[in-house]
């Protein structure tokens, strides 16, 4: 065999061992988001504590956060004091908005942990798991964040914790909120 | 005994009728259903489709697909609706464009690079293998030439 070919084999090689080394280290949850950008689907559902209808619609022209989260999620369990700190930093700007979407749960086992843990802002339930298949949903927590004009512009899988909720609270909501678009995804 | 044996053919013969009930109580909008679901990944299983899965969000999509055939919609659009919310991820078969087609490509692309190496790596093996010089064979001497005419009679 030439030098030509064996360093083409080399070569070859090489690129095959990066592809799989770049795998054998990827996040298997990472799957890049095709919805970034396009419009928020609409949903209604039941509120987890009181039952009234909550819609997306009524909420049109704010900054909307959509946490997914479900009672037996460890991750949401993890998240959730960094969720209820965010809504504190923004609940009082009459633009923002935010909603838990309550995934493949029981009913007693949502309302059970929302005592639990404390709450602070509405939860819709998705009953038949049809919002959560609008939204791409595959796994629990997932954070969406919806800009004035109903598009989607950010989307994180897994915890909103450390320097997700920084950059999260910093550089998308809070521009938002100044107007200042940004696009972005996880 | 003939009675054990009559029993046992009659379960036998009997055995196959039930699913074939099973396979006729299937409509046209399970077998839809079956047929798309095949052809969507389950995205929390990640080497299973929606139809295999057991999942608790694959028993949604398959539901999800069931609620749209009975709306009119086509497989098609079924088909795009899922792949308008997941991307490319959601189809077992990676559509055939962009770099996708490496995914389609690559296997004979190796084999064929791996085939030219070998063929190149063989003759390179035949060509390197010195052949034995051919030498005339000893005449018989008169000893060995009786007895092989001795064992050919006998």
């Amino acid at each position: 065999m030439t030098k030509g070919w064996q360093l083409t084999l080399a070569l070859i090689l090489l690129g095959l061992f990066t592809l799989f080394y770049q795998g054998l280290w990827g996040d298997p949850r990472h799957i890049p988001t095709v919805l970034i950008g396009t419009d928020a689907p609409n949903f209604e559902g039941p509120d987890v504590e009181t039952g009234q209808t909550i819609s997306l619609a009524q909420f049109k022209g704010k900054v909307i956060l959509l946490n997914f989260w479900a009672s037996w999620c460890y991750e949401c369990k993890v998240e959730h004091e960094s969720i209820l700190q965010l809504h504190q930093l923004f609940k009082d700007n009459p633009d923002f908005v935010m909603l838990g979407v309550n995934y493949q749960d029981k009913l007693s086992d949502a309302q059970q942990y929302l005592q639990q843990y404390g709450t602070t802002f509405p939860h819709v339930r998705d009953i038949k798991g049809q919002l959560a298949i609008d939204y791409g949903v595959y796994g629990v927590p997932e954070t969406f964040v919806i800009d004035q004009q109903g598009k989607i512009r950010h989307k994180w899988v897994g915890p909103i914790t450390g320097m997700v909720y920084t950059n999260l609270t910093q550089k998308v909501i809070a521009p938002l909120l100044n107007s200042q678009p940004t696009t972005t995804t996880s | 005994m003939r009675i054990r044996f009559t029993l046992c053919l009659a379960v036998l013969l009997a055995a196959p009728f039930p699913l074939f009930a099973a396979v006729q109580d299937e409509t046209d909008i399970d077998i839809q259903v079956r047929e798309i679901a095949k052809t969507l990944r389950c995205t929390v299983c990640q080497t299973e489709n929606i139809w295999e899965s057991g999942a608790p969000l694959a028993q949604q999509m398959r539901g999800v697909i069931r609620e749209r055939l009975a709306l009119g919609h086509s497989t098609e659009e079924i088909r795009a609706y899922f792949l308008s919310r997941y991307g490319d991820y959601i189809l077992m078969e990676p559509p055939k464009h962009g770099v996708n087609w490496l995914i389609w490509v690559a296997p004979f692309l190796l084999l064929l690079i791996g085939g030219f190496f070998l063929y190149k790596e063989v003759t390179h093996w035949v060509r390197e293998t010195p052949t034995p010089p051919s030498q005339p064979l000893p005449p018989l001497d008169d000893q060995a030439r009786k007895r092989i005419e001795r064992e050919l009679e006998s």
